[in-house]
């Protein structure tokens, strides 16, 4: 019997909201270190809301992991610290390539990092009392990454699709829901066709641009009656429409058919997500951004009249006087900078974040759900080493 | 009493609908969970061994110490959940266990932190101060010559680091190498201080690691007097002999470790992180300019110079240079007016008998670089805005 299971998402904006302005908050008194606390918080409350054929996931990893596995991340990040320290007292050249080599060392250690953070949360992952695990190679694939990234650039973009379907290829048949392996069953050819679209016409729009710039074909131009100002104009309007509605369009179509090219045995993923839905979503998103913004700039203009610039208005005072005596106005903007940051993050996190997951969870089915309930225990959480870069390196995602 | 809920053995992915019933007490009473379908008991759990785990709001999962690791019962609704709290004492008390335990890691990680700041804050001058101990003074030679590179590089379009006299042996160059061979008496300085005029139109002066210090053009045109001149070309020398250049980038060097330990941004390139670097720096370095004036201040007495003319010429810069002004917003120099009232202590005009420097030669000095090199001056109109 061929079951369809659905997949539900029921956490709110405003819990999620709630979890990520407390966390802020004692963040505060704590130096820093409450951050762990907030992103186990988080992750608790995107698995627990995420109800999957009638089961809701759970995240059985602790705070005190995280803590943990950023004290190791450091151990690596020490010798790095000391590399540039050294570098920055070389002459420029040496600079240049320094840092070149270390933005390179770094990227490739990203790679690395999101694949440990990937492992982590999957073997922290329960559904239905088994845990979700992963096998293969950080290193090798860091190193993969690293090399469909060259190569991805040397081919200005086309080699796109081929990179997306071996790292999504890599990741998927490394992971396991007990002692079932998934795999990924798409190839370049899942997502060439929107990319290949979106991306030539973009380049063909471009070159077209280009070729009416060129000095005679002004007077063709005129000739056949048509001014070369309007039709750049409109060539240009109409590369920037392109650009900008195809990344909705690119977004939502990759989400769909890489997911949907997903299958655990004979369990398989269908994954539907709208073009239109991502685009109201960031609608929502561009708006509630400028509210924010300019709610921060009222404020900072108040706090700007109220207590700068009756200071400067006193010739009596220098500069670097207001600074020196009066550090508590140094740290009110300190605190209305944390607020922005946190602010603009919470935003981003309960709009984007949030309706982002909601919608791939709304969107998604299970073909042959019933497969799953003859699936074992097998696996067991990762070790900590290594674990806390990616939070490090700012690269862990949820 | 029957509590309707969900049962995973944590051996299979294979939900089952269950009743459960709480039996006995807490020391040696079960939790009895039954198959609904097929009215079996599957599972009985100590109720010593249970604990809750995170889900979501309103729902209770609990786990045993003594069944398998993912195994659970979930009591999603919420009225079960709330009377089967009430029958499971022992669940708040695990709970308040747990919440305590998070409080007093993350009451002492912050403590920890807070130490680590407070020490730094306070610490970093000394530790610098034994580090800077520790590397070889040729290594610091080297390091020097390098950030003189860099530095002439940055400075490019002000001039650079062009020395204005060349000569070793000119009338002012040998004034200035002589007063600095008599500031460093008695003192120990591992390397050869040089101090050069350069032709750079910004008004500064400072010492590098590795005993190179600079005088620019810039402020040597704002110099009116020797006495101004000696001022700063002792506080420079100070700097020199404390190695204050090298002991700055090694705590640099901290404080941006510390500022990404505490936020967690180990590249430090946040606004939060640099200017928390730049306000610790800041403290630090107006110590170590305490300390280079109150060298000034002693060579004064050996070497008769008027010590308040390093505050002249300062107030002068600071009142007519607005550049200067915005620049001093993090400065890394103490008020001028605090610094007077040291120099003002002692007036050593009356202990010292060997002027700093002979009228001919400061008249020699004043005109280094309007001599020669009379093409810089014409860039410098367009340099200085």
């Amino acid at each position: 019997m061929a079951e369809r299971a659905t997949v539900s998402f029921t956490g709110s904006r405003w819990r999620l909201a709630g979890i990520l302005i407390f966390g802020y908050i004692l963040m505060l008194p704590t130096l820093g270190i409450y951050r762990f606390w907030q992103v186990t918080a988080k992750r608790r409350f995107y698995w627990a809301n995420t109800e999957v054929d009638g089961d809701t996931l759970e995240y059985t990893g602790t705070a005190i992991q995280l803590l943990v596995g950023f004290l190791f991340a450091l151990a690596i990040f020490l010798p790095l610290y000391g590399f540039f320290f050294y570098l920055s007292t070389q002459s420029p050249e040496a600079l240049i390539y320094g840092y070149t080599g270390a933005a390179l060392l770094l990227f490739f250690l990203s790679g690395y990092a999101i694949f440990r953070a990937r492992r982590f949360r999957l073997t922290r992952t329960l559904w239905r009392g088994i845990r979700f695990h992963q096998s293969g190679s950080a290193w090798g694939y860091a190193f993969r990454r690293f090399l469909w990234f060259a190569v991805t650039a040397a081919t200005a973009g086309l080699a796109y699709p081929f990179m997306a379907a071996s790292l999504w290829k890599y990741r998927f048949n490394n992971t396991w829901y007990g002692d079932r392996r998934f795999s990924f069953t798409g190839s370049w050819r899942t997502i060439a066709a929107p990319y290949y679209i979106v991306y030539f016409l973009i380049v063909g729009l471009t070159v077209a641009i280009i070729i009416i710039s060129a000095p005679q074909m002004e007077q063709e131009l005129a000739a056949q009656g048509v001014s070369r100002e309007v039709l750049t104009g409109y060539l240009a309007m109409a590369t920037a429409f392109i650009a900008f509605f195809s990344y909705f369009y690119l977004l939502s179509r990759f989400t769909s058919r890489l997911l949907s090219s997903v299958s655990a045995g004979t369990a398989a993923l269908k994954v539907h997500v709208r073009a239109r839905s991502l685009f109201w979503q960031y609608f929502f998103y561009g708006i509630m951004l400028l509210v924010v913004v300019l709610a921060f700039l009222v404020v900072a203009g108040f706090v700007f009249q109220g207590v700068i610039e009756p200071m400067l208005a006193d010739q009596e005072i220098e500069l670097n006087e207001i600074l020196q005596i009066g550090w508590y106005n140094l740290l009110l903007l300190g605190l209305l900078y944390l607020a922005l940051m946190a602010s603009l993050t919470v935003l981003f996190e309960t709009i984007l974040g949030l309706g982002f997951w909601r919608l791939v969870a709304r969107g998604a089915v299970i073909e042959n759900a019933d497969s799953l309930k003859g699936i074992r225990a097998s696996g067991e959480e990762s070790p900590l080493v290594g674990e806390g870069l990616a939070d490090a390196l700012n690269v862990g995602g949820y | 009493m029957q509590l309707l809920g969900k049962y995973y053995d944590g051996l299979t992915a294979n939900p089952r609908t269950v009743t459960c019933s709480i039996q006995g007490t807490e020391a040696s009473g079960f939790l009895e969970i039954t198959d609904l379908e097929l009215n079996h008991e599957v599972a009985h759990w100590p109720q010593g061994s249970l604990f809750p785990v995170p889900g979501k709001s309103g729902e209770l999962r609990l786990a045993s110490t003594s069944a398998p690791e993912g195994a659970r019962v979930v009591f999603s609704d919420r009225e079960i959940a709330a009377r089967a709290r009430g029958e499971l004492p022992m669940l708040a008390r695990h709970r308040q266990k747990h919440t305590r335990r998070q409080f007093r890691i993350i009451g002492l990680s912050s403590m920890a932190i807070a130490s680590v700041v407070l020490a730094y804050i306070y610490g970093i001058p000394l530790l610098a101060g034994q580090v800077v101990g520790l590397i070889p003074p040729e290594m610091e030679t080297r390091f020097g010559e390098k950030i003189v590179v860099q530095m002439a590089d940055a400075l490019e379009e002000s001039g650079g680091l062009t020395l204005c006299d060349p000569d070793p042996e000119s009338l002012p160059n040998r004034a200035i190498q002589r007063f600095t061979e008599a500031a460093l008496e008695g003192t120990y300085a591992p390397f050869d201080v040089s101090v050069q005029v350069v032709a750079n139109s910004i008004p500064n002066a400072f010492a590098l690691p590795g005993g190179r210090a600079f005088y620019f053009q810039g402020l040597l045109d704002k110099t009116e007097t020797a006495d101004e001149f000696a001022g700063v070309l002792a506080h420079e020398i100070g700097h020199v002999v404390h190695r204050d250049g090298m002991k700055q980038l090694i705590a640099t060097a901290g404080t941006g470790l510390l500022v990404g330990f505490v936020l967690g941004d180990i590249t430090g390139l946040s606004v939060a992180g640099t200017v928390g670097a730049a306000l610790i720096n800041t403290s630090f370095s107006r110590d170590a300019e305490r300390e280079a004036d109150r060298f000034s201040l002693a060579v004064a007495q050996r070497r008769a110079f008027e010590p308040t003319g390093l505050a002249d010429l300062l107030e002068r810069i600071s009142d007519d240079d607005a550049s200067a002004q915005i620049f001093a917003l993090l400065s890394t120099h103490p008020l001028t007016q605090e610094r007077r009232a040291a120099l003002e202590e002692i007036n050593p005009l009356e202990t010292a008998a060997i002027p700093a420097f002979s009228e001919e030669e400061w008249q020699a000095i004043k005109s280094m670089c309007s001599t020669r090199g009379t093409g810089k001056r014409k860039n410098k109109g367009r340099d200085r805005r």
